[in-house]
C-alpha cells in the first residue's frame, strides 16, 4: 500500500526528516535546499522536544523537589487521565474527525462506576466492566450519528457531549455519589467505592503507579497499531483522503466507527482514573478534561515535525503540560500564569504545525491531517 | 519571508510583553493604595524557631481560589504567611477535585515543612491526608469534614454562629410559618453545616419551604440565576429566600431582581466581599442581611494557627473563627461601601484576638 498521505502533484516540498513520504521528488529537492530551509527544518522537527527538554532541566536545576522520583510519577499520574482522553481524541483525529465528548464520557464514566459500586453494591471488576462497555457504547453513538447519520464531527459530538452530561445527571439525581450518602427512599446506600477499584489510582506495580503504567501500555499499543500494522495505514488514509482509501478498498466507514469507538473506550478509561483518583461520584469530574485532551493530541501533531495524529508526540504533549504545570506551581506562580503557560505551548505548537513547517497541515472541520 | 515572520513574531511577543506590564503595573498601584490606607500592624517580638532561619515552605493545596471570597482569603492568608517568614506554595484545583487530589499527592512528594488544604472532598483528600500525617507533615484543614483527623489540625468558620445568626434575623423579618425559599448545595463541608442549622430553624419556627434548588459550579453566581428564576415564577409569593452562600446569593439577588419581586422577597445570605457589599448596599436590594466573617482575616488565622502550632504554641486541635451578622440597615447608617470600611465599622472581624501572640500579630493585608 502507498504511503497513506497521498503526494499531490505540483505540491511544496516536503520538509528533512520527513522519512515516509521519502518520494523521488521529495529527494531531489533536498538537495536543492539552502541552509535556512534546512535549519527551519531542524527547528521544525525538534524544536519542540527542545523546549520540553530545556524546561525539564530548567526545573531539574532550580527545583530540588523536582527531581526525585516521587515527583516524576507525580506528574506522569496527574497528567495520565488527561493523557489516554488525548489519545482517544488524536485516535478521532486519524480518521480526520475529533471527539469534543472525551470529558463527558469520562465524567460519565465517573458516575457510572460510582452507582455500580455505592448503589448497585457491586465490586470493583464489576464496575469497571460496565463502564467500560458504556465508553464503547459511547463511541458507537458518536460513529452512528457521524458514519450514518452523516452529521459532521464537531456538531455530532458537541450533541452527543450535551446527551451523556445530561443522562449522566438524571441517573444520579444531579447528586455526587458517596458512601454512606442517604437514598431517595430513606435508605442509606449500600456500597461503597471497593479497595481493588481505588487501587486503579492508589496502587503501584513496583514503584510504578498504576496509572503510568496504563498511559505508557495505551500510548505503546497506539504506536504500535497505528504505525506498525496495516489498520493503522488505513484509519491514515481514511483521515488523509476518504475517497482514495474507498477506491483503494478500503472499508472507510468501518474504520471510522473503529476510531470513536475507540475513542470512546480510552475517554471510559480516563474516566475510570478520575474515579478511582476521587473516591466518589463527582457530578463534576471530567468537566476540564476535554480542552487539555484537545490541547495534548493537537500538541502532539507537531511534535518531531510529523504533521499527523501521532501516539507519542501526545504522550509527550501530555508530559509537556504536567511538567508545566508542576513546574510553575513550584516557582510559585499561580494557576492563571500556568493557563497562560499553556496557551503559549499550545501556540508555538501549532506555529511549528501550521506555520513555520514547509509541510501543509490541512485543517478540515476540526480535524488535522497532512499532506506532503 | 522569514524576516517577516520573525517580524511578526517579535511584534506579537512585544505586543504581548507591554500587555503584561502594564497589567503588573495596573495592579501593584490598587495593592500600594490600600496597604497605604491602613497602618500596618508590627511585632513586638522577634520570630522563634523554626521562623528565624530560611523561610519555611508550605504548600497552600486550595479546591477553588476563584470569586471574591475565595481571593480574600488568598491574600489574607499570602500576607500572614509573607509576615511569618513562609513561602506559600499555592496550587489552585479550580472545583477539579481529581486535580484537587493530585495537588496534595504532589505537595506531600515535595515534602513541606506543612500544608494547608483549603476545602474539598472528604473521600478524595482523606487517604492523602492520613499519607500526610504518616509521612511526618504538619497539616491544617480548613472547611473540610474529616472522618479521621488524627494529627490534624482543623479549623473553618463558624458555620453554625453564621446561619443562626442571619437565620434569626429572617425570623425577625418574617416571623414563624413564613413562605420560604432556600438555594444551597449538597457535598461542601461548609454548607452541609449551614445546612443542618437551616433544617433546624424549618422546624423549630414551621416555616413553609416552597422550593430547594442551588448548585455550585465553576460560575456559581451565574449558573444559580436560572434555577432560582423558575423556582420564583413558580412561588412568586415567597417572602424570604435563605442562600447560605455569597455567589449563590449574588445569583439569587439577580433572579429576585430579574422578576421584578425585591419589595416582596427578602434575600438573607452568607459570607461579605467588596463586590457582595456594593450589591447589598444597590438602590431596592433584596439582599437585607448577611453573616460575615472577613475572608482575608481568616486566610491570615488559619496561617497564624499553622504557625502557633509549628512554634509549639498551638492548645486546641480544632480552629473555629466567629462570624458576625451584618444587615443592609447597618452597612447603610455607616456608609460603608467595602470591607475596609466595613472592618472599621466593625472592628471585631478583623480577628485581632484571635490566635495571635507578641511575634505574630494578625496580618491580613
Amino acid at each position: 500500500m502507498p504511503s497513506p498521505r497521498a503526494t499531490a502533484p505540483g505540491a511544496p516540498t516536503p520538509a528533512a526528516g520527513d522519512t515516509t513520504a521519502g518520494t523521488t521528488a521529495a529527494r531531489v529537492s533536498a538537495t536543492r535546499r539552502s541552509t535556512g530551509e534546512r535549519a527551519a527544518a531542524f527547528v521544525v522537527k525538534w524544536g519542540f522536544v527542545a523546549v520540553t527538554a530545556a524546561l525539564i532541566l530548567f526545573f531539574l536545576i532550580t527545583e530540588p523537589n523536582f527531581r526525585t522520583v516521587d515527583n516524576v510519577f507525580g506528574m506522569l499520574k496527574y497528567i495520565a487521565p488527561t493523557a489516554i482522553a488525548g489519545l482517544g481524541v488524536m485516535l478521532a483525529m486519524t480518521v480526520g474527525g475529533i471527539d469534543l465528548s472525551v470529558g463527558a464520557s469520562a465524567g460519565f464514566a465517573v458516575s457510572i462506576a460510582a452507582w455500580t459500586m455505592v448503589i448497585g453494591n457491586q465490586v470493583g471488576g464489576v464496575a469497571v466492566s460496565v463502564v467500560l462497555v458504556c465508553g464503547l457504547l459511547i463511541g458507537a453513538l458518536n460513529a452512528f450519528l457521524i458514519v450514518v447519520a452523516r452529521i459532521p464531527d464537531l456538531l455530532a459530538t458537541l450533541t452527543t457531549m450535551f446527551v451523556i452530561v445530561g443522562l449522566k445527571l438524571i441517573i444520579v439525581d444531579g447528586k455526587s455519589i458517596s458512601s454512606q450518602m442517604t437514598l431517595s427512599n430513606g435508605t442509606t446506600a449500600p456500597g461503597k467505592f471497593t479497595a481493588d477499584f481505588l487501587w486503579l489510582d492508589r496502587g503501584s506495580i513496583g514503584p510504578v503507579p498504576v496509572p503510568v503504567i496504563l498511559f505508557l501500555v495505551i500510548t505503546v499499543v497506539l504506536w504500535f497499531l497505528l504505525e506498525r500494522t496495516r489498520w493503522g495505514r488505513a484509519l491514515f488514509a481514511v483521515g488523509a483522503n476518504p475517497e482514495a482509501a474507498r477506491l483503494a478498498g478500503i472499508r472507510v466507514q468501518w474504520y471510522r466507527t473503529l476510531a470513536y469507538m475507540g475513542c470512546g473506550l480510552l475517554a471510559s478509561i480516563a474516566g475510570l482514573l478520575l474515579a478511582a483518583r476521587i473516591g466518589q461520584g463527582d457530578v463534576s469530574a471530567g468537566n476540564s478534561l476535554l480542552l487539555d485532551a484537545v490541547a495534548v493530541a493537537l500538541v502532539g501533531v507537531s511534535v518531531l515535525g510529523i504533521g499527523r495524529p501521532n501516539a507519542w508526540g501526545t504522550a509527550l504533549g501530555a508530559v509537556l503540560i504536567a511538567v508545566m504545570v508542576t513546574g510553575f506551581t513550584m516557582l510559585g506562580l499561580p494557576y492563571y500564569a500556568q493557563d497562560f503557560g499553556k496557551g503559549v505551548v499550545l501556540l508555538v505548537a501549532l506555529l511549528f504545525s501550521f506555520t513555520f513547517s514547509r509541510r501543509r497541515t490541512v485543517v478540515t472541520a476540526g480535524s488535522t491531517t497532512s499532506a506532503s | 519571508m522569514a524576516i517577516t515572520r520573525t517580524g511578526a513574531v517579535l511584534t506579537a511577543l512585544v505586543a504581548v510583553s507591554v500587555l503584561g506590564l502594564s497589567a503588573c503595573s495596573q495592579s501593584s498601584g490598587t495593592t500600594e493604595s490600600t496597604t497605604a490606607a491602613t497602618s500596618a500592624p508590627t511585632a513586638s517580638a522577634a520570630l522563634p524557631a523554626p521562623f528565624d532561619g530560611d523561610p519555611l515552605k508550605v504548600a497552600l493545596v486550595r479546591q477553588s481560589g476563584a470569586g471574591d471570597y475565595f481571593e480574600a482569603w488568598g491574600a489574607g492568608a499570602q500576607a500572614q504567611a509573607a509576615f511569618a517568614n513562609i513561602d506559600l506554595q499555592v496550587t489552585d484545583a479550580r472545583n477539579d477535585n481529581a486535580k484537587h487530589a493530585s495537588d496534595l499527592e504532589q505537595a506531600i512528594a515535595s515534602k513541606p515543612d506543612a500544608i494547608i488544604v483549603d476545602h474539598g472532598q472528604t473521600d478524595t483528600l482523606q487517604p492523602l491526608i492520613t499519607e500526610a500525617v504518616d509521612a511526618g507533615i504538619p497539616i491544617i484543614v480548613y472547611d473540610l469534614a474529616l472522618t479521621d483527623s488524627e494529627g490534624v489540625i482543623t479549623s473553618s468558620q463558624s458555620d453554625e454562629s453564621m446561619a443562626s445568626g442571619v437565620l434569626d434575623q429572617l425570623i425577625d423579618d418574617v416571623g414563624d410559618g413564613a413562605k420560604v425559599g432556600y438555594v444551597s448545595a449538597e457535598g461542601f463541608a461548609a454548607l452541609d453545616r449551614r445546612a443542618v442549622v437551616w433544617n433546624d430553624y424549618v422546624a423549630e419556627h414551621n416555616l413553609d419551604v416552597l422550593f430547594s434548588t442551588g448548585k455550585v459550579s465553576e460560575s456559581t453566581a451565574t449558573d444559580n440565576i436560572p434555577l432560582v428564576d423558575a423556582a420564583l415564577k413558580q412561588n412568586p409569593d415567597v417572602q424570604a429566600i435563605f442562600a447560605p452562600y455569597d455567589e449563590i446569593t449574588k445569583g439569587t439577588v439577580q433572579a429576585v431582581i430579574q422578576n421584578n419581586l425585591q419589595d416582596k422577597v427578602k434575600v438573607y445570605g452568607i459570607d461579605i466581599s467588596n463586590a457582595d457589599i456594593e450589591v447589598m448596599t444597590a438602590d431596592g436590594s433584596p439582599w437585607v442581611a448577611t453573616s460575615a466573617t472577613d475572608p482575608a482575616a481568616v486566610g491570615a488565622g488559619v496561617v497564624r494557627a499553622l504557625a502557633l502550632s509549628l512554634a509549639g504554641e498551638l492548645d486546641e486541635t480544632d480552629v473555629q473563627f466567629p462570624a458576625k451578622t451584618i444587615t443592609q440597615q447597618f452597612l447603610a447608617d455607616n456608609s460603608v461601601t467595602n470591607v475596609t470600611e466595613l472592618r472599621a465599622a466593625e472592628p471585631s472581624l478583623e480577628l485581632s484576638d484571635t490566635l495571635v501572640t507578641d511575634w505574630l500579630p494578625a496580618v491580613s493585608e
